[in-house]
């Protein structure tokens, strides 16, 4: 059994007080309840049945009603003492309040009363239970974007309705469509709506801050096979481009999905990146081109230079002031 | 099932149980082939127990021998009463989704099986439906640290620091992790140099090692993680920009009335309004740094009027990129490859 024998100790102490206060409990409710499989509840109903105090005669014995199991019903006659529910260790205090308190910021939560005081009530419930351990970490989400397409959009996913949205894509193409939403992943860096498009028939991914309009219809959903993951990793067939930057840039390297990074001697590191959207590629580089060292292939580069001399000349011939300090 | 049978005899004890009883008495101990054997299997017993929220409390034995005894106190480890509606049972259930790490994983769904142990149940997801909250995996580095944060241990690793380059040992008091922009931190007082420090975890390379005695520094009240984190010298304010129609909706949609923002109008430059065929947007910024990035991105389509410092910006990145092609043309930026420890990702 792969099962550690600490998480199983806290079921097994578990079942037992939960028992000793809900008296007889179907099986198949135990083990809905802890999570496992019938055959689990079983096998620990059969552990917990051979321990106990030291003789472990048959009165030091954890026990239960024989018959009633029979029945397929879970009934404890003698807990030896173990009925109280255990506490939570700081570990899973800290887990458990860092999540809740990075929800209760975002702002699917935060902008809605209902859902806000349900979060709210959870932790003060919590905290109060567990104490203050919790400020060694500290979680924050990012911020969503437009607190009116938040709420659209939140307010269609409890609804199951369908949104119209107008969206402006990475390579910066503003479009208006009919979506069907599955799920808001608020993640640390950005946040995703997961729906079916139904101007692309197919599951799309939209970046909640370039949503730049959102409003619920009065249409519900269709039932489409949505694979709920959100998954950014890049399509396999998209070309490679290799860049070489300076160090201060290496936040790339822990950010972007990269095939490969390579530290490199000097101190400058590599990384290799799949180019599924050109223009993302060129974005970054005109960002962070102070910091690049080389650039491979030279499409990608020609698309850069380029891009950037057509934007030095926008300035030039923009006529607002400073045009002296080009060249 | 030693631990059971160990926890279940240290709740029923009447005053304590002496090491020489749980070997000789309780189930699982008899198994140990010697005196040595027996004190390491109790030892990492009770180390998983504290670790499980059920600490073996040590007392003295009384009598004439000075052997310690050992109970387990119910009060000391029993859950509140802690009375969670469905409702209230579903955000639970939705943050045991938020962590991806297999430790933070694994950390809370003991928790929830406790809390399902203590009478809450029935889950209810209406509240929070479609909602899934999500940061991504902190690493190896968690576990140490959060230990050492709460036993106030001084932590050292190797660390390679971003401004630099340099990979150099590190030895740090640790106060808080924090997770931020994608980004995981731990923030601390750094020994060497002598001040509060942000170090991203995914630039520590190796082990992070607790070293020194337990209780040896006190954690601030107050931490200021955004000032840590490299937030300073953040000069928020708001772009003029000129724009192709119909181009850069992303920044459009941030935009606020033209005539609604603080007057910077006295400056003068570019005054008199739009270059031709553009429209001019007011759009405010929290950082000018994190602004250029994102303006320089839309090349010729996003022309800054203004401020002066934003404009600057956003030129140094086009030319630094115009000249991407010409080879030893080395090109650095000394005003922004310093930094702190972190980057503003």
């Amino acid at each position: 059994m792969a099962e550690r024998a600490d998480e199983r100790l806290v079921r097994l102490l578990g079942i037992v007080s939960y028992l000793d206060a809900a008296g007889g409990v179907p099986v198949e409710e135990l083990a809905q309840r802890f999570g496992v499989s019938t055959q689990q509840i079983l096998a620990d109903v059969d552990a917990l049945w051979v321990s106990g105090t030291p003789g472990y005669w048959p009165d030091d014995l954890i026990d239960f009603d024989a018959d009633s199991i029979e029945r397929g019903v879970v009934r404890l006659t003698e807990a030896r003492g173990m009925t109280r529910p255990l506490r939570l260790g700081t570990r899973e205090a800290v887990a458990l309040i860092a999540a809740l308190r990075a929800m209760r910021e975002a702002v699917a939560v935060r902008s809605d009363r209902a859902r806000s005081a349900v979060v709210e009530s959870v932790l003060t419930k919590l905290t109060d239970a567990t104490g203050e351990a919790a400020a060694a970490l500290d979680v924050q989400l990012a911020p969503e974007g437009d607190p009116q397409v938040v709420a659209a959009i939140t307010g269609a996913l409890v609804t199951s309705h369908r949104l119209r949205v107008r969206y402006v894509t990475a390579a910066d193409v503003v479009s208006e469509r009919e979506i069907d939403p599955v799920s808001l992943h608020t993640q640390d860096e950005h946040s995703y709506l997961l729906a079916w498009c139904h101007r692309a028939a197919g599951r799309r991914t939209f970046r909640v801050d370039r949503i730049l309009e959102a409003t619920e219809l009065d249409v519900p959903v269709e039932g489409h096979d949505v694979d709920p993951e959100v998954d950014f990793a890049p399509a396999p067939e998209a070309p490679v481009a290799t860049i070489v930057f300076a160090s201060p840039a290496r936040w790339i390297a822990e950010q972007v999905p990269t095939e490969s990074v390579r530290n490199l001697a000097d101190g400058t590191f590599e990384v290799r990146v799949r180019v599924t959207n050109p223009v993302w590629l060129r974005q970054l580089l005109l960002a962070r081109a102070s910091h690049v060292r080389s650039v491979e292939p030279s499409w990608v580069l020609d698309d850069v230079t380029g891009a950037a001399q057509a934007a030095l000349a926008a300035y030039g011939a923009g006529g607002a002031g400073g045009a002296g300090e080009l060249g | 099932m030693r631990l059971l049978n160990l926890v279940i005899a240290l709740v029923n004890t009447n005053v304590s149980m002496t090491k020489q009883q749980i070997r000789t008495s309780v189930a699982g101990y008899g198994d140990a082939p010697s005196p040595d054997a027996f004190e390491r299997m109790f030892e990492r017993d009770k180390d998983t127990l504290r670790d499980l929220g059920i600490p073996v409390l040590t007392v003295d034995a009384g009598g004439h021998s000075d052997d310690v005894g050992y109970r387990i106190d119910q009060d000391a480890y029993a859950l509140g009463a802690v009375d969670l509606t469905p409702a209230e049972f579903g955000v639970l259930s939705l943050a045991a989704q938020f962590w991806q790490d297999k430790t933070l994983r694994t950390d809370i769904s003991r928790a929830l099986t406790k809390l399902r142990a203590a009478g809450a149940g029935e889950v209810a997801n209406d509240a929070v439906a479609g909602l899934a909250p999500r940061v991504r995996a902190v690493g190896d580095a968690y576990g140490p640290l959060l230990d050492a944060i709460g036993a106030r241990r001084a932590v050292s690793f190797t660390y390679r620091a971003a401004s630099t380059g340099e990979v150099l040992a590190r030895q740090v008091e640790p106060w808080r992790i924090a997770a931020r922009r994608g980004g995981w931190y731990v923030l601390g007082y750094d020994r060497e140099r002598r001040a509060p420090r942000a170090f991203r975890l995914s630039r520590i390379e190796g082990r992070v090692r607790a070293v020194g005695r337990p209780g040896a520094f006190d954690v601030p009240a107050e931490i200021d993680v955004e000032s840590l984190l490299g937030a300073r010298g953040r000069h928020g304010g708001v772009a003029r920009l000129a724009i192709v129609p119909e181009r850069a909706g992303a920044l459009r949609a941030r935009a606020v009335s033209d005539d609604g923002g603080p007057g910077d109008s006295g400056s003068g430059e570019g005054g008199s309004g739009s270059p031709a065929g553009r429209d001019v947007v007011a759009v405010p910024f929290v950082d000018v740094h994190g602004a250029a990035d994102e303006i320089a991105g839309y090349a010729d389509a996003v022309v800054v009027l203004g401020p002066p410092e934003l404009r600057d910006a956003v030129v140094r990145r086009l030319r630094a990129a115009a000249r991407l092609d010409a080879p030893d043309d080395e090109v650095t930026e000394t005003t922004e490859a310093t930094g702190t420890e972190d980057d503003r990702g």
